[in-house]
C-alpha cells in the first residue's frame, strides 16, 4: 500500500470492473426496453421495426384487459407460484439436510437415485404422470400442477450443496446443549442459511411462475390457466397482436422481479458477525 | 407410518379439491367444449356459431377454450396417448395436414360424419383428407386457396400490366421478377430456405403430395416436386427473392413493402391489411402454375376442420350443432367473411353478398368471388400421415440446393432421409 | 421428540436421517416411480399413438442409424461444450464484482444483470428473432460501429444460429448462475479478504486461490445442473430458430418434441431418446463430481 503504481492499477482494475458491469447491465436490460417500448406501439408497426414511443400503450392495455381476465390469472399464478414455492422449501431444505448432516451409505446411494431422476426430461413421464391425475380426478386443478413440482431433486441438491457450507461446530454445540435435532434445523440451520433460502425461493418461484408446460397439459378450463398459458395462445396466433402480447409479457414478469426486491435483502446480510 | 401419511395426504387433498372442483362434468347435461386456436380467428368464428345454435336450442350451454395451435396439438396427443378419455373436449379443431395423422394413430378416437354430413356440398378438396377406410370424419372448416397477391404499384412501375399476372407459369413468373428487380430494385417474393410452404403449394397445384395416396413416398418420380424445387432455387439465384425468417418474416416483409408480390392462402390477406397505408395498393391474381403435365393455377395452403371425439357422452349433439351452422348456414358464412376474414370451403356460401363485395384495399377487386371460384378447382390430394416428417426433411436439405447441390442428389436424400424417418 | 440416548446412537443417527428426507422420497416416489416404469416399458415399444408394438431394443438399434438423432447429439453437446464453461465464468466473474465492498449501484447492477432471467420466454423469443434478423438491430449496430460489411445472416445460417443460440442462452441464465454465487459468497467471512489483502495477495489471486475453492460446492451445483440443462436445451432452438436452419440448431428435446407432438406420435421411440439424455448427464455429472472431490 505505499508504493506509488498501487492506486494507479487500483483505479485500473475498478474501471474494468464498472465497465464490465456497466456492459453487462445494458446487455441485461436492453431487450427490456424494447419491451416496453413495444408495448406503447400497434402491431403494425413493431413488425415494420419501428423503434420509437408510440402512442398505443393504453389502447394495448385495454385490449389485454379485454381479452384476458387479468385478476383471475394472477390469482391463480400466484396461488400455484407461492404454494409450490412455499411447500418445496420446505420438503427440500429438510431433505438436504438430512442427506448431508446423516450420512449412511444406503441413504447415499438412495440420494444418487434421486439425482439420476433429475435427468430425464419431463417429457418422457408426462403422459403417465398424465394418466395418474386423470385416475386421481385432480385434473383442471391446481393441486394436479403443485403435488408433483414441490418434490424438486434440484432444490434438494442445492440444500444439500450449501449445507457442506454449514459450520459443523454450531451442530455439535447445539447438540452437546442437549437440544433436539428438529430444534437444531429450524433454530440453528434455518437463520443461518439465510440466504441460500432468498436465493432458492427466488428460483423456485420463478420457475413456478414460468411454468408452462405442466400447467399446459393438465389445465383444461381458462378458470384455471395461469398467465403463461394465456401469453403463449395470444402470441401465436395467425396474426398476432403483439403490441398486447408485450403489454401482457411485461405484467407476466412483475411479480417475479419484485419477489427479487423482497428478497434480496436476505441476500446481502449474510454472516454479520459472529455466530458462537 | 409415512405411508400412511402419504395416503391421508391425498385423500385429503382429492377431498379439498373435489369440493372445488369446477362442474365441467358433461354426462347429463347438455353441454359441450370446443378446444380451438386464434382467439381473432377460429375461437371467434366458433363462438358465433355457438350464438346461432343457441337461439334455436337454449338448453345447450357450449364452451369455448383458447389454446395455441402446437399447445394444443401436444395437450391432445398427451391425452389420446393416456386412454383417459374424460378429459377430452367434445370437438376439437385440427389441421388438414394433421388429420390423418390423428385419425390413425388413435383409431375410434372420433366420430365418423358420413352419416349426417353432405359431403358434396364442400369443395372436393376437403374430403378426401379426411377420410380413413372408407368413413370421412370432419366438418370442413376453412380453406387455404392460394392466390398470388401483388403490389399493383411496384408492378406497374416495373411496367407490367395486372392482366399479365393472370394464369401464368412459375418461369413467366420470374422473368416479370427480373423485370421488376431492374426497374424498381424491388424483390419480387421473400424466401425462406426452412420453410417448405411453397413446395407443398406447388405440389399440390399440379395434384400432386409427397406421398401417394396408397402413403408410398412420392419422391422420386415426383415430376411436381423437382420442379418445385428447381423453381425455388431458380428464383434465388435470378436475385429476385429478399430473405426472410418464419411467419413474422414473411409478413412483416410484406408490411414493409419489400416484395412486390406473396404467394399464400387466403387467410394471409389481414397479414397484408395489417399495413394500412399500404390500402388500395394490391391485387390478387390466380397462383402461377408449374410448367408440367397435371399443372393448374389453383392451389392450397393450411387450411384446418372441425371434428367431433367419440368418446364425447354428447357426441350426436356435437355433430348436429356443427351441422347445423356449418353445413347449413350461408348467412354464417358471410358473417365470418366480413368480420373474421374467413372463407369456408361451404360451396353454397359463395352465393352470398359478402363475398361479391369489392374490396377496397385490394384496389376494388371482388377478390372473394375470385378466391370463391378458385377454391372449387384446388386439386384433391391426399394428405397422408407423414406430411411433417417429409416438410422437416425438405427444410434440412432445401440448404444445400441452395448452395448447389445437384438437384437428383437433392431428391435422392430427401427419398432416403424419408424414408428412414416413417415407420415400416 | 427424538431420544438423547448416546447408547442408540447409530439407530437415532439412522431414524433422525430417514425422518429428514422421508417427505421428500415419499413424493418423489409418489409421482416419480410409476411415470419412470412406464416411459421405461414404453421405450420398449414402437408405433403410432396408440397402435404400438413390442420391439425390445429396435428403438436402440434405430437410434445407431437415424442420422436426425446424430445431428440433434452433435449440436446438444456443441451447446454444451461451449455454451456452459462461458456462462459459468461469466457468472462468477460478475458475482465477484458485485460482491466487491466498496461498489457503487450495487443493486442496480444486480438487478438488472438478474432480469434476464425473469423474462418470459414469447417475449424474449420475439425480441431475439427480431434483433438477430437479417435487417435487425445487431446488424445495424455492428455496421454502425464499422465491425462488419455485409449484415450477417443470423437466423438462417447453420454456424450462426447457433452462435445466436448460445448468445440467447448465456443472455437468459448467467444472471440465474451469478445469484447462487452471491448467496454463497455471502457467507465467505470477510475478514479473510482483508487478511489476504494485508498480506498484499493480488485480487486475481484472491479470486482464485481463495473465493473459487469456497466456493465449489455451489460451482459443482451450477455447473451439473446447467449441463443437464442444456442437454435438455428445448426453449430457445424451438422459439428462436425453430431447430433450424437444416436442423442446424435441432436439439435432443426438440427431436423428442418432434417425434411425440409433430411427427406421427411414436412414443415409444421419443422415449428411448429421453433416456438418451439420462445416460449422457448421469455420465457428465458423475465426471464432474469426481473431478470435484479430486481438486480436494
Amino acid at each position: 500500500m505505499t508504493q506509488s503504481l498501487q492506486p494507479l492499477r487500483l483505479r485500473l482494475q475498478q474501471f474494468l470492473m464498472y465497465g464490465f458491469l456497466l456492459l453487462s447491465a445494458l446487455l441485461s436490460l436492453f431487450p427490456f426496453l424494447w419491451m416496453v417500448i413495444s408495448s406503447t406501439n400497434t402491431t403494425a408497426d413493431i413488425n415494420q421495426g419501428k423503434f420509437t414511443i408510440g402512442s398505443a400503450l393504453l389502447e394495448n392495455i385495454h385490449k389485454f384487459v379485454t381479452l384476458v381476465d387479468l385478476p383471475l390469472v394472477f390469482w391463480n399464478t400466484a396461488k400455484i407460484a407461492l404454494l409450490t414455492t412455499a411447500l418445496t422449501l420446505l420438503v427440500a431444505s429438510l431433505a438436504g439436510y438430512g442427506f448431508e448432516v446423516f450420512r449412511s451409505r444406503l441413504r447415499e446411494r438412495v440420494y444418487q437415485l434421486l439425482l439420476l431422476t433429475m435427468m430425464i426430461p419431463f417429457a418422457a413421464l408426462m403422459i403417465p404422470l398424465f394418466t395418474m391425475m386423470a385416475k386421481a380426478g385432480l385434473l383442471n386443478t391446481h393441486w394436479a400442477v403443485i403435488l408433483p413440482a414441490i418434490s424438486s431433486v434440484y432444490i434438494i441438491f442445492y440444500f444439500r450443496q450449501c449445507t457442506k457450507a454449514f459450520p459443523r461446530e454450531l451442530l455439535d454445540a447445539a447438540r452437546v446443549d442437549g437440544v433436539s435435532e428438529w430444534k437444531i434445523f429450524l433454530f440453528v440451520y434455518f437463520p443461518v442459511m439465510r440466504s441460500t433460502y432468498a436465493a432458492a425461493f427466488i428460483i423456485t418461484f420463478m420457475a413456478n411462475w414460468n411454468n408452462f408446460l405442466w400447467p399446459l397439459i393438465v389445465l383444461q378450463s381458462t378458470e384455471m390457466k395461469t398467465i403463461n398459458l394465456v401469453l403463449s395462445s395470444l402470441a401465436s396466433a395467425y396474426f398476432p397482436d403483439f403490441g398486447v402480447v408485450m403489454v401482457g409479457t411485461i405484467l407476466a414478469t412483475l411479480p417475479t422481479v419484485i419477489v427479487f426486491f423482497a428478497m434480496q435483502k436476505q441476500f446481502v446480510q449474510g454472516m454479520l458477525g459472529s455466530v458462537k | 407410518m409415512s405411508n400412511k401419511r402419504k395416503f391421508n395426504m391425498l385423500a385429503a387433498t382429492i377431498g379439498m379439491t373435489l369440493s372445488v372442483l369446477p362442474a365441467i362434468s358433461h354426462a347429463a347435461d347438455k353441454q359441450l367444449t370446443v378446444w380451438a386456436w386464434d382467439p381473432n380467428f377460429n375461437i371467434s368464428i366458433m363462438e358465433k356459431a355457438k350464438d346461432i345454435y343457441a337461439k334455436d336450442h337454449p338448453d345447450v350451454k357450449i364452451k369455448v377454450e383458447d389454446f395455441a395451435k402446437p399447445d394444443l396439438e401436444q395437450k391432445m396427443h398427451t391425452v389420446l396417448a393416456s386412454g383417459m378419455t374424460d378429459s377430452l373436449p367434445d370437438i376439437v379443431l385440427i389441421e388438414d395436414y394433421n388429420a390423418q395423422k390423428f385419425l390413425t394413430s388413435y383409431p375410434d378416437a372420433f366420430s365418423p360424419m358420413d352419416g349426417a354430413v353432405d359431403y358434396k356440398e364442400f369443395s372436393p378438396y376437403k374430403t378426401q383428407l379426411m377420410t380413413v377406410n372408407g368413413h370421412t370424419y370432419g366438418m370442413p372448416f376453412d380453406s387455404g386457396v392460394t392466390g398470388l397477391y401483388y403490389r399493383r404499384d411496384i408492378i406497374a412501375a416495373a411496367g407490367i400490366k395486372p392482366e399479365e399476372l393472370n394464369n401464368i407459369t412459375w418461369d413467366r413468373f420470374i422473368e416479370l421478377g427480373k423485370q421488376v428487380k431492374a426497374k424498381t430494385g424491388k424483390a419480387m417474393l421473400s424466401d425462406d430456405p426452412s420453410d417448405p410452404n411453397m413446395v407443398r403449394i406447388l405440389m399440390q397445384s399440379a395434384g400432386t403430395w409427397y406421398f401417394k395416396p396408397d402413403g408410398s413416398l412420392n419422391i422420386k418420380d415426383n415430376a411436381a416436386l423437382k420442379e418445385a424445387l428447381r423453381l425455388q432455387k431458380a428464383m434465388v439465384d435470378a436475385g429476385i427473392t429478399t430473405p426472410s425468417v418464419g411467419w413474422s418474416g414473411r409478413v412483416s416483409a410484406a408490411n414493409k413493402g419489400d416484395v412486390a408480390t406473396v404467394t399464400n392462402g387466403v387467410w394471409f390477406i389481414p397479414s397484408i391489411k395489417a399495413a394500412a397505408d399500404q390500402a388500395g395498393k394490391w391485387g390478387v391474381a390466380p397462383t402461377p402454375r408449374l410448367n408440367i403435365a397435371g399443372g393448374t393455377n389453383y392451389s392450397n395452403s393450411g387450411g384446418s376442420s372441425w371434428y367431433v371425439l367419440s368418446a364425447s357422452p354428447n357426441s350426436k349433439l356435437a355433430i348436429d350443432f356443427l351441422n347445423s351452422t356449418f353445413s347449413k348456414d350461408v348467412g354464417f358464412y358471410q358473417r365470418i367473411l366480413t368480420e373474421n376474414g374467413a372463407v369456408g370451403t361451404f360451396l353454397k356460401a359463395r352465393t352470398g353478398a359478402a363475398y361479391q363485395t369489392p374490396d377496397s384495399f385490394f384496389g376494388g377487386q371482388k377478390i372473394y368471388s375470385d378466391f370463391a371460384t378458385w377454391l372449387a378447382k384446388v386439386p384433391e390430394v391426399s394428405y397422408g400421415q407423414y406430411t411433417y416428417e417429409a416438410d422437416a426433411v425438405i427444410a434440412a436439405l432445401l440448404p444445400s440446393l441452395y448452395q448447389g447441390t445437384p438437384i437428383d442428389e437433392v431428391v435422392e436424400q430427401i427419398d432416403q432421409q424419408l424414408a428412414s424417418q416413417i415407420q415400416p | 421428540m427424538h431420544k438423547n440416548n448416546r447408547n442408540g446412537f447409530d439407530r437415532f443417527y439412522d431414524v433422525n436421517g430417514w425422518a429428514f428426507v422421508s417427505l421428500a422420497l415419499g413424493l418423489i416416489a409418489l409421482f416419480m416411480l410409476y411415470p419412470i416404469a412406464s416411459s421405461l416399458w414404453l421405450s420398449l415399444h414402437s408405433g403410432k399413438g396408440l397402435v404400438v408394438k413390442f420391439v425390445g431394443f429396435g428403438n436402440i438399434i434405430r437410434l445407431f442409424h437415424d442420422p436426425v438423432f446424430h445431428t440433434a447429439l452433435w449440436n446438444t453437446f456443441i451447446f454444451l461444450m461451449i455454451q456452459v464453461p462461458i456462462m459459468i465464468f461469466l457468472a462468477l466473474i460478475t458475482a465477484t464484482c458485485l460482491n466487491s465492498p466498496d461498489l457503487k449501484w450495487r443493486g442496480f447492477f444486480r438487478t438488472a444483470i438478474f432480469l434476464p432471467c425473469v423474462t418470459s420466454l414469447v417475449a424474449y423469443s420475439i425480441l431475439f428473432k427480431s434483433m438477430f434478423a437479417y435487417d435487425g438491430i445487431v446488424n445495424s449496430f455492428f455496421h454502425m460501429v464499422g465491425i462488419i460489411d455485409q449484415p450477417i445472416p443470423w437466423l438462417s445460417d447453420p454456424f450462426w444460429s447457433r452462435v445466436t443460440i448460445i448468445a440467447a442462452i448465456t443472455w437468459r441464465w448467467t444472471g440465474y448462475n451469478m445469484i447462487f454465487y452471491l448467496a454463497a459468497m455471502q457467507n465467505i467471512d470477510k475478514s479473510i479478504y482483508e487478511a489476504a489483502k494485508l498480506e498484499g495477495v493480488t485480487p486475481r489471486q484472491c479470486f482464485f486461490n481463495i473465493t473459487i475453492p469456497l466456493l465449489k460446492p455451489v460451482i459443482l451445483f451450477t455447473s451439473v445442473v446447467s449441463t443437464i440443462g442444456t442437454l435438455q436445451l428445448f426453449d430457445e432452438p424451438m422459439n428462436i430458430t425453430a431447430g433450424g436452419p437444416a436442423n442446424s440448431t435441432l436439439t435432443l428435446s426438440m427431436y423428442i418434441y418432434n417425434l411425440s407432438f409433430k411427427f406421427v406420435p411414436n412414443f415409444g421411440y421419443a422415449a428411448t431418446v429421453s433416456y438418451v439424455i439420462v445416460i449422457f448427464a448421469a455420465l457428465l455429472a458423475l465426471v464432474q463430481f469426481k473431478f470435484a472431490k479430486e481438486r480436494s
